[in-house]
């Protein structure tokens, strides 16, 4: 039992740090511009093809493709930003729907590229194993925690210590008053949302070589992220993360005592009960005149 | 001018020469059926062609070349029962074979049978499609249920009780479950985990497998799913006898992982290509000189679907009557690629179903049922 459990830990982890991907661009984008990205989960799925591509076809380095799919992927987030979400700006309802349509045109324009089967991505990282006591594991599911671990370290730094780290606190904080001092909120716009979709893509290729590449393979973790985000506290990025490790190592944990079929219900649950205790989430903090 | 009157003419005598009769055919060209519906279509094509090579159909003295008329029904019933429909209203087709999916296939009987037109199915497997009381419709290929009943034999002789599950979330996987428990009995069924369509991490399942120290593990699923359970279950050090379905006893699904993963699986399995009983034998060479690839359960299938339409025309001496083509495939008799082929009261033909296993060298061996037993590179 002890084994299993720990096996299970390990296992939610892993897509627990998924998720936390997932959730960190979510949550920068929601807290700079007040708006929830629904296709942050296809741009999810774009990185993993993105990668793929450059996989195959251009260099063959697994590292490289992970770099240059978050390069892609944070252009395509400049493009969407300036595109989509700047000319709806204070519209909340349209950028919202705008953000459904996304899923539509992006999800169907990588099955008129790539078609609509699965593509294996095979990289040495998932062939090498690790033993940990009688449990193995593949490589790439521990580097999956260790990259997301490190990710999440930048990030802290980054937003604490940097000039536009500060820039981006600043605006979430108070976009007027941020004005007033002198940012460029709309330059801190763009960047929040090449972060974000940086991010987004990041997942997406990691988690390509373990499963496979497919249309819907950002579905789950966009949803995953979002109860992540709402157990966290909206708008908390140590919420964030905190709130996808939880989602992520419940659900794993939770199978081992219930049907598997019921793992998607006891997440959902879990936020549901914290919610009902903290309507704030985890690390949210409750602002007058906020329901 | 002149040319195009002499092209006429011509085309005109060689019309006259020869007659032709259009076969109906229901499959997957494009849509998630797509793949398997190649390898339909491939066992269709190379029957066409053996048949007009050979002259065509001899029926009532007349010869009669066959012409496929085939409809795209992508998985899609709406678009199976709407085929059908033109099939036998506007083509008038005097018979109908393929599809590749049961709840497709579903929606085109009934049309069969309204219009009295016989539909033989070469790919489906659900049970229930033959359990209607459809006159007009036949099944070529083993259902689930005969499927599950040569594996449960099988399994029944090896000791690996208790059997666990990882299934589909869905009615074939739970069907087949179901259908397994109930002929190895619910004492040596282990652990029975249900995943949904689109479910890529198995970790669970692994963990829970383990915990139940299942001797074996049967996969309801396909090839997309089973590779990677199968990957997982292997990188997390899993010894357990991993049991498999039609779709996991190809090249193609080898190529999906490696043969250290595979070794020792074993799966039930419709038509091993390799096996060396003359008929089969000689299906895989013409099969691989037209198509460059190793043959296929589903064209094997379908091959034998089309040959077995041809038979009941030579038989009833009718290229039209739909009618008197089904009672010449009530009581046809065919020695066909796939085995002998006869179908009973319910319209459901009884060909063999093997249990091959994966080698360590990535080929196969037939464990079951006895009579084909052969080592590796049969399977």
């Amino acid at each position: 039992m002890a084994q299993a459990l720990l096996e299970q830990v390990i296992n939610g982890l892993m897509t627990g740090s998924v998720y936390v991907l997932v959730a960190l661009g979510m949550v920068l984008i929601y807290g700079v511009m007040h708006v929830l990205n629904f296709a942050h989960g296809v741009l999810f799925m774009l990185g993993g093809y993105v990668c793929h591509f450059f996989f195959t076809r251009v260099t063959g380095s697994y590292v490289l493709s992970l770099l240059l799919s978050m390069v892609v992927l944070a252009l395509v987030g400049l493009a969407v930003e300036r595109g989509v979400f700047r000319p709806l700006q204070g519209n909340l309802r349209n950028q919202v729907i705008a953000s459904l349509g996304l899923i539509l045109a992006i999800e169907n324009l990588v099955v008129a590229l790539w078609g609509p089967n699965a593509l294996q991505l095979r990289v040495a990282s998932t062939e090498t194993l690790v033993a940990l006591g009688e449990l193995r594991f593949p490589a790439h599911h521990l580097m999956i925690i260790g990259i997301t671990a490190v990710c999440v370290a930048l990030m802290f730094g980054f937003l604490k210590w940097s000039k536009l780290g500060t820039a981006i606190r600043a605006t979430s904080q108070d976009r007027n008053a941020a004005m007033v001092v002198g940012i460029p909120v709309e330059k801190v716009d763009m960047a929040t949302f090449c972060l974000g979709t940086a991010l987004a893509a990041l997942g997406g290729a990691l988690v390509g070589p373990l499963f496979l590449v497919f249309p819907q393979m950002g579905d789950a973790p966009m949803v995953k992220g979002l109860a992540g985000i709402l157990l966290g506290g909206m708008g908390s990025v140590p919420g964030a993360v905190v709130g996808g490790l939880i989602i992520g190592v419940t659900e794993s944990v939770s199978t081992l005592f219930l049907p598997t079929d019921y793992r998607d219900s006891v997440a959902f649950a879990v936020m549901v009960l914290i919610l009902l205790g903290r309507p704030q989430g985890l690390f949210g903090v409750r602002v007058r005149g906020e329901a | 001018m002149r040319f195009t009157i002499l092209l006429a003419a011509c085309l005109a005598a060689t019309a006259a020469a020869q007659d032709k009769v259009a076969v109906g055919v229901v499959t997957s060209l494009t849509g998630p059926m797509a793949p398997p519906g190649k390898f339909q279509m491939n066992g269709f094509n190379l029957a066409a062609e053996e048949i007009n090579g050979a002259g065509g159909i001899d029926v009532g003295g007349r010869k009669y070349l066959v012409e496929l008329k085939v409809y795209d029904t992508r998985a899609n019933p709406a678009e199976g029962a709407s085929a059908m429909q033109r099939l036998t209203t506007v083509d008038k087709v005097p018979v109908v074979l393929g599809e590749l999916h049961s709840g497709v296939a579903a929606a085109e009987a009934p049309v069969a049978q309204d219009y009295g037109v016989p539909l033989i199915l070469t790919v489906p497997t659900g049970p229930n499609l033959t359990e209607q009381g459809n006159r007009f419709l036949f099944r070529v290929n083993a259902s689930n249920d005969q499927l599950n009943l040569a594996l449960a034999d099988f399994v029944a002789g090896q000791g690996w009780a208790p059997l666990s599950f990882i299934a589909w979330n869905n009615d074939a996987g739970r069907g087949g479950v179901n259908g397994m428990k109930k002929l190895i009995g619910e004492a040596k069924t282990g652990y029975v985990g249900y995943f949904n369509v689109g479910d890529v991490d198995f970790s669970s399942h692994v963990s829970n497998i383990r915990a139940a120290n299942a001797r074996a593990v049967m996969l309801f699923m396909d090839e997309e799913p089973g590779s990677l359970a199968i990957k997982q279950i292997r990188d997390a050090g899993l010894k357990t006898q991993l049991i498999g379905t039609l779709a996991m006893g190809s090249d193609r699904f080898l190529k999906r992982l490696d043969a250290a993963r595979l070794e020792g699986m074993v799966q039930y399995n419709a038509f091993p290509p390799n096996a060396n009983t003359p008929r089969i034998r000689a299906f895989s060479e013409r099969y691989k000189k037209k198509f460059g690839e190793e043959a296929h359960g589903f064209a094997a299938q379908s091959y034998d679907g089309l040959m077995l339409a041809a038979a009941a025309m030579r038989k009833a001496g009718t290229v039209t009557d739909g009618k008197a083509l089904r009672e010449a495939l009530a009581s046809l008799e065919h020695d066909g690629v796939i085995g002998r082929i006869k179908f009973d009261a319910k319209g459901q033909a009884h060909p063999p179903v093997y249990v091959t296993q994966w080698c360590a060298n990535g080929t196969r061996r037939i464990l079951y049922p006895e009579a084909f037993k052969a080592d590796c590179g049969a399977g």
